[in-house]
């Protein structure tokens, strides 16, 4: 029994120095393989998620599911109304730009992805997503909602992927602020005072003088993130010894994240 | 010992699975609920050496799968990508705490849990720590921020202790039950070894 407890040490060692030897490639691999694996109990975890919250939210009366039909319905003619002068402004600015000699901004292609699972650690910020690479999503894609930035994939199984969010320290995105030539670096904090995922931005100009709820956008630099994607809004800015230095409010709320859209790429 | 250990690698999945829907504790200042430690540490009391060993190798895997980040540092031609917490780590920090769980097996074995349930809160506490310092050590950020941030970090090591501690008998009752249903017993899964 001793021998066969050591035998079982060996082995164990060699196996675990196997798992040191993966580099990033073979990191991902396993992780690919693993979430692949997974994704069903994922998706079917995630549909009774969800039923059990339709259940819960769905107890109306006719009278209230009536009057939200009637909001809806109106809701609807002017997003309607206001898509169609967009899409009139947009098609105006392309043709101005063109005119002018610039590159044509074309919109982006979107996936559609729905969470499916919310990250269970205490120091990392992910979430799981129920888009793969059978649907054109690949490693190191902009991730967001219609209020804003949400992240980035990482690894990428056949029908999920793993989405590393804005509020987590390892997601760092270049920035720009409103009504400022200010550019900075925002991240997220491991752990905020507030219980809410917090951003912050660094590299910031001593001088920049920010004030609260100036909205901050993605600047584009280092090509993960298009340009333009509002992040969030400033909540305080205070200058340290060597840079300035600001607190976000994140655009999006990124603990009840239900629906977000993948960018392919553009149009 | 196979059909109990085969159930042991299905609840860890599954209570890895679970803790992905458990939202953070509010009134914990964000401390998570981890019930995959619980599995393996009662994993630890019921099963011999080596296959504690390699229920460590399981769930650690498991866990570095679904957390392990790979990251992309500088940039242009000098880029090169990095895992920041390298797969495995886990898997030796379950055996280590595997390891001085099987310590208290004696006591264990005689049907007292009370230890046991305190030890597997304690150990709780201490992989989250141990993944705290890890990322401090990598990203070269030790923390010197306001109390406000210290208490919320704390709470998020000491949190999933705490449940833990709560969780354990209800954990330990139910898996031990489970192996009673295969027949296994747990009391002295060495001396049935052996026997074998």
């Amino acid at each position: 029994m001793r021998r066969f407890s050591i035998f079982a040490l060996v082995v164990f060692i060699l196996a675990v120095g196997g798992l040191f030897a993966l580099g990033p490639s073979g990191t991902q691999r396993v992780q690919t393989s693993f979430l692949g694996m997974i994704t069903p109990f994922f998706t079917t975890g995630s549909d009774l998620e969800r039923k059990v919250t339709a259940v819960r939210q769905g107890l109306k009366t006719l009278q209230e599911l009536e009057a939200e039909n009637k909001e809806l319905a109106v809701s609807n003619k002017e997003l309607q109304a206001i898509n169609q002068t967009l899409r009139d402004l947009e098609a105006e600015n392309n043709r101005l730009r063109n005119a002018m000699q610039y590159r044509e901004r074309a919109a982006f292609q979107l996936v559609p992805a729905r969470v499916i699972a919310r990250d269970a650690s205490s120091w990392w910020n992910t979430i799981k997503i129920d888009r793969g690479s059978a649907d054109g999503v690949e490693s190191d894609m902009p991730v967001l909602t219609e209020s804003g930035l949400v992240g980035k994939t990482t690894f990428v199984a056949e029908h999920s992927a793993n989405v590393i969010l804005i509020s987590d320290e390892n997601c760092k995105v270049a920035s720009s602020i409103e009504g400022s030539r200010e550019q900075g670096i925002i991240s997220g904090e491991r752990a905020s005072s507030t219980g809410q995922p917090a951003l912050c931005m660094r590299f910031l100009s001593k001088t920049a003088n920010l004030k609260p709820d100036q909205k901050v956008y993605s600047s584009g630099v280092g090509g993960v993130y298009p340009a333009g994607v509002f992040i969030g809004a400033i909540k305080e800015f205070r200058v340290r010894e060597l840079d300035g230095y600001a607190t976000l409010v994140p655009a999006v709320d990124l603990t009840t994240l239900e629906d977000v859209f993948v960018v392919l790429g553009k149009k | 010992m196979i059909r109990f250990f085969l159930i042991l690698l299905l609840a860890a999945l599954g209570a890895l699975m679970l803790q992905f829907y458990i939202p953070p504790l509010a009134f914990m200042y964000g401390a998570r609920v981890l019930l995959l430690p619980l599995v393996f540490f009662f994993g630890a009391l019921a099963l011999p050496f080596p296959a504690m060993l390699a229920l460590a190798f399981a769930c650690g895997l498991m866990w570095d799968a679904l957390t392990a980040q790979v990251l992309d540092i500088g940039m242009g031609p000098t880029s090169a990508r990095v895992v920041e917490i390298g797969m495995g780590w886990s898997c030796l920090l379950y055996a280590v705490l595997g390891s001085l769980m099987c310590g208290f097996k004696p006591l264990f074995q005689r049907g007292r849990w009370e230890i046991h349930c305190l030890l597997s809160g304690v150990c709780t506490s201490v992989i989250v720590l141990a993944e705290f310092l890890m990322i401090s050590v990598r990203r070269a950020a030790f923390y010197n921020v306001p109390f406000e941030v210290h208490r919320d970090i704390w709470w998020r090591i000491g949190g999933p202790g705490l449940v833990a501690l709560v969780l354990a008998p209800v954990f330990f009752f139910f898996l031990k039950s489970m192996a009673a249903l295969v027949g296994y017993n747990t009391s002295a899964p060495e001396i049935e070894e052996e026997e074998a």
